[in-house]
């Protein structure tokens, strides 16, 4: 053991606590994720809100003049708003936080910043912008007479949130796992088209028979949905009897293991 | 001062633990003293800077920094070639905690790298010497005790090494500098003392023509 040498005392402010070196760690990754993704390309900006929008349009086209599919007690442009949303918010906050550590590998250099900053970054980041793109979407919804105000507008803050944290919870176990073994990213792009369809975006687990639905409601996504759009609107006639436990039980123990993931991993996520 | 003690070093790879890059390095560099690593292609010379800089942990040993130090300034790394230089050097003064003084960081970098308008220009269209003086102006505007330089300052064009190793004379009673070059020259330019990295393990010199001349024995003698 090497005594400490004591010509190095520096005055206190020299010296920062790692609390703080990660908060401006965070905060300079932040504005940093922030400026390319507004910045990328021509009006970038525009598309984050053109996508969901495009989206929404061609599901309206499709189901309400090609199917004619009515919703008793619900508009049904709002349900599939919802959905979309909701579903986004999740994808938007695990994928992205999924490819964070491949692609700020550069930022390694600086020992301050480590893998878990650059996924907590993007993940915040990406809540900001999928609240910003959903409040907007609401709002001209709702200046086009599709959308009403939230009956129960806390509960529906609450859902969403919780769907930004699994969102992010997953995120971090997959940016682990695509950083180990690149399959696992490749899997987890293919899995989230049938995931989209098996989260109820498109109906309501209510329309199915009992065994399915059971089935169906086994997704936490599909569970928090049916409970957004009940909270929306009081005359909802969707699944009754849930309760958000199921989908916050997913949410804390995806952000847990997540993070557990990043402790075990932390030497072979610099190395890679 | 940094403690390096008994540092072992491999690398993972895809048919499990790699050959051991470092193999029992043990150092101490004191504060003020600016050193240069020499060695063969591979010895190991920027993975003990990696170490160093605290980007890569050791696989056995410790290394103490009782100083900052600063990042090691290296090819590529640490910059974002879609954001442009003065993007990058307001994000390396977030994370090293100037965010108040931000305004004079920025001036500081963009009057010694001399970048002039490609100061806002996206990374990614610099040239590697434009690269390399963004990158050592970026260090440059932060106090360290001891800055580390991957080849980076062989990168720039000659008066602009000139101003660099200049730069550093002025603040050679303050700071010290840990370098690898493959030019002579601009090792006895900037660094008084060396290091010689041969078989994962490192010999100190206490001048840096000593330790190119062991360097370049060892290659005949091999």
């Amino acid at each position: 053991m090497t005594a400490t040498p004591k010509a190095q005392a520096r005055e206190p402010q020299d010296t920062r606590s790692s609390v703080s070196i990660a908060l401006s760690a965070w905060n300079a990754l932040f504005l940093r994720e922030a400026v390319s993704r507004v910045s990328a390309g021509r009006a970038a900006w525009l598309w984050l809100l053109v996508e969901p929008a495009a989206h929404l349009t061609i599901l309206m086209v499709l189901f309400s003049t090609i199917r004619h599919r009515i919703m008793p007690g619900f508009d049904f442009a709002l349900f599939l708003a919802i959905g979309v949303l909701g579903y986004n918010l999740f994808r938007h906050s695990a994928l992205r936080s999924m490819a964070a550590i491949a692609a700020n590998r550069a930022l390694f250099t600086y020992r301050q910043v480590k893998p878990v900053d650059v996924v907590l970054a993007r993940a915040f980041l990406e809540g900001v912008i999928q609240l910003f793109v959903g409040l907007i979407m609401l709002a001209g919804m709702s200046l086009v007479g599709f959308a009403e105000l939230p009956n129960d507008p806390l509960t529906v803050m609450l859902v969403y949130t919780l769907f930004w944290l699994f969102g992010t919870g997953v995120g971090l176990m997959l940016s682990v796992g695509s950083t180990l073994i690149p399959e696992v990213g490749r899997v987890a792009n293919l899995c989230f088209i049938p995931l989209y369809f098996l989260s109820g975006v498109l109906f309501s687990p209510a329309m199915l028979p009992p065994e399915p639905r059971y089935w169906l409601l086994l997704n936490p996504i599909a569970q928090g949905l049916e409970l957004a759009r009940a909270a929306f609107s009081p005359g909802y006639n969707g699944v009754t009897g849930l309760d958000l436990g199921y989908l916050t039980a997913f949410a804390v123990g995806s952000i847990f293991f997540g993070l557990a993931l990043h402790v075990r991993f932390s030497r072979r996520l610099l190395m890679q | 001062m940094i403690v390096v003690e008994d540092v072992h070093k491999r690398y993972q790879t895809e048919h499990g633990a790699g050959k051991w890059v470092l193999q029992g390095v043990s150092l101490t560099i004191q504060p003020k003293v600016s050193v240069g690593l020499v060695g063969r292609n591979g010895a190991g010379k920027s993975t003990l800077l990696r170490l160093i800089g605290g980007v890569d942990i050791p696989t056995r040993g410790k290394i103490d920094r009782y100083c900052r130090v600063s990042w090691p300034m290296g090819f590529g790394g640490g910059l974002q070639g879609s954001l442009t230089g003065r993007q990058n050097a307001k994000f390396v003064s977030r994370i090293h905690g100037h965010e108040v003084d931000i305004p004079d960081r920025l001036a500081y970098v963009a009057d010694f790298s001399e970048l002039g308008d490609a100061f806002d220009q996206p990374v990614k269209t610099y040239s590697s010497g434009m690269r390399s003086r963004l990158q050592f102006a970026l260090s440059l505007a932060f106090d360290f005790d001891v800055y580390i330089s991957d080849e980076v300052t062989a990168a720039g064009d000659a008066s602009f090494r000139a101003k660099a190793a200049a730069a550093f004379k002025n603040m050679a009673d303050r700071a010290g500098l840990i370098m690898v070059s493959h030019s002579e020259g601009t090792l006895r330019q900037f660094c008084s003392a060396g290091i010689w990295l041969h078989n994962g393990r490192a010999l100190w010199f206490d001048s840096i023509d000593e330790a190119l001349k062991a360097y370049k024995e060892s290659i005949g003698a091999c």
